[in-house]
C-alpha cells in the first residue's frame, strides 16, 4: 500500500530530522520535532534503531543484533522505567536580557535613592540620638528641653529602650537619682561615641558644636 | 550554520533532564548494543548482561539530573555499566545463588546439557543467522552506494568526524555533508528493513 506523498514527506522530513539528531547536529526546532516523531511515529522509533544498527554495524560486526533483541529489551526496560519516579534535573533560570535589564536598572534606581536618603536619615537618627542623650544626662528632665523631648514621640520610646537595656530594669528618667543618671551617663558614652563617629562619616554632617555640647553637659552636672 | 555539539547526545540528555522519559529510549537503542557487548566481556553469564544492561540504564537514568556534561554521555554511561558490572561480579561471588544459571552451572556434571545455559534470544542459532545477515546487508549496501555517500557515512561513523570536519575533508557545505549521510543512511536501512522488521510486522 503506498503512502500519500504528503505523508512520504513528512516521514522523509522526520527521518532527516533523525539522522541530524543521531550526530547531534539538529538545532533546538528539530530535535523537538525528533522527540515528537519518536514519540507517535513508529516508523520514526524504527528509523532511529535502524541508523543506530547501522552505525555500530559499520564500526563493528559483532554488534549486528537481532532486532527482536533489541526490541525486547527495550520493552522490558520501559516496564521497569514506567516504575521510576521521572526526573527532573533542576534547571538554571533562564531570565531574558529583555526581563533582566530593568531588573538590573531598579536595582540600580533602589541603590541611587537609598544613597539619595542615606545622608538625611543618618542625620534624623543622630539627632534623636543627641535629643534622647541630652534628656537623660539632665537630672529632673525639667525645663524647656524636657518639653522638646516629651514632644518628640519617638525619643521618649528610644530612651525608655535604651534605659532598660542598660541598667535592667525601666525607670522613668524623671525619678532618676543622680547616681543613676551619672551610670547612664558613662553607659550612654560609647553609644554617643559610636554616632559622633557615624555623623561624621555620613555625607551630610551635624554641625560639628552640637555634637560637642553633649560632652560638655556632662562635666558640668 | 549550525555548530555541532561536541557531545552528539547533549540535547537528548537536555530532554532527559526536562522529564521526558522517551527521550532517554532513544539513548537506550542507541547504546544498547555497546553496553551490552562491555558487559559481555566482563561477565562470563550470558543470562546476566541483559540484566546488568538493564541495571545500568536504570542507574543512568535515576543519575542524569546529577550528570554535569563534563564527559560526553557515553563516556558516563560506560563508566556506570562497568561498575554496575563489576558490583554484579561481587554480588555473584558473595551469593552463587544469584542466577540461576550460576547455580546450574555450578552443579551439573553433563557438559552436553545445561538447562541454565541455553543461548538467550541474542544467542540462539536463529538470531546468531539474522545478526551475520544483517552485517553482510550493511557492508553490501555500503559497497553499492556511490563513492561520495560512502565517504560521508564512513567519515562519521566509524572515523567520528563532526559534520564540520566531514564537510573540511570533502570540501562541501555541512549541509551537504549533513544530506550526503541521511540519505547514505536511508540506502542502507532501504536494504535491511526485510531483516529488521520484527515477526509481529509492527516494529517498536
Amino acid at each position: 500500500m503506498s503512502q500519500p506523498d504528503s505523508d512520504r514527506s513528512s516521514s522523509d522530513s522526520s527521518r532527516r530530522i533523525l539522522s541530524a539528531l543521531a550526530d547531534g547536529d539538529a538545532t533546538d526546532s528539530e530535535a523537538a520535532r525528533a522527540f515528537q516523531a519518536w514519540r507517535d511515529d513508529p516508523d520514526a522509533r524504527a528509523a532511529w534503531h535502524g541508523y543506530q544498527l547501522i552505525g555500530d554495524v559499520l564500526r563493528s560486526e559483532d554488534l549486528a543484533s537481532a532486532p527482536r533483541a533489541d526490541e525486547a529489551f527495550l520493552v522490558a526496560l520501559r516496564a521497569r522505567l514506567a516504575d521510576e519516579p521521572v526526573v527532573l534535573a533542576p534547571q538554571p533560570r533562564a531570565e531574558p536580557a529583555v526581563v533582566l535589564a530593568p531588573a538590573v536598572a531598579n536595582g540600580a534606581a533602589t541603590t541611587r535613592s537609598r544613597a539619595r536618603w542615606q545622608g538625611p536619615m543618618a542625620m534624623a537618627a543622630g539627632f534623636l540620638v543627641v535629643v534622647g542623650g541630652l534628656n537623660v544626662l539632665r537630672p529632673f528632665g525639667h525645663g524647656p528641653d524636657a518639653s522638646v523631648a516629651a514632644a518628640g514621640g519617638a525619643s521618649a520610646p528610644l530612651m525608655a529602650s535604651a534605659t532598660a537595656v542598660n541598667n535592667g530594669a525601666m525607670v522613668p528618667v524623671g525619678q532618676q537619682t543622680p547616681a543613676q543618671t551619672k551610670a547612664a551617663a558613662d553607659q550612654l558614652a560609647p553609644y554617643l561615641a559610636a554616632h559622633r563617629q557615624s555623623a561624621m562619616n555620613a555625607p551630610f554632617q551635624m554641625p560639628g558644636n552640637d555634637l560637642r555640647n553633649v560632652n560638655l553637659v556632662q562635666p558640668a552636672q | 550554520m549550525t555548530m555541532l555539539n561536541p557531545d552528539p547526545d547533549a540535547a537528548l540528555v537536555e530532554r532527559v533532564k526536562q522529564g521526558d522519559v522517551r527521550a532517554f529510549e532513544m539513548l537506550v537503542v542507541k547504546y544498547q548494543r555497546r553496553i551490552e557487548r562491555l558487559i559481555g566481556r566482563m561477565v562470563r553469564d550470558v543470562d546476566l548482561v541483559a540484566d546488568i544492561a538493564q541495571e545500568t540504564f536504570i542507574r543512568a537514568y535515576r543519575a542524569l539530573p546529577q550528570f554535569r556534561a563534563e564527559s560526553a554521555f557515553y563516556t558516563w554511561l560506560y563508566r556506570i555499566a562497568v561498575n554496575t558490572a563489576k558490583k554484579a561480579l561481587v554480588d555473584m561471588k558473595r551469593d552463587p545463588v544469584t542466577t540461576l544459571t550460576a547455580l546450574q552451572g555450578s552443579d551439573d556434571d553433563d557438559e552436553t546439557y545445561r538447562p541454565g545455559m541455553e543461548p538467550t534470544d541474542g544467542e540462539t542459532p536463529e538470531a546468531l543467522l539474522a545478526s551475520k545477515e544483517i552485517a553482510a546487508t550493511v557492508n553490501a549496501a555500503i559497497a553499492a552506494l556511490s563513492e561520495d555517500l560512502r565517504q560521508a557515512i564512513t567519515l562519521r561513523e566509524i572515523e567520528g568526524l563532526s559534520y564540520e570536519e566531514i564537510s573540511d575533508v570533502m570540501n562541501c557545505p555541512i549541509g551537504t555533508v549533513r544530506s550526503r549521510i541521511f540519505r547514505a543512511r536511508e540506502a542502507i536501512a532501504e536494504r535491511l528493513r526485510p531483516l529488521l522488521d520484527t515477526r509481529e510486522g509492527n516494529r517498536w
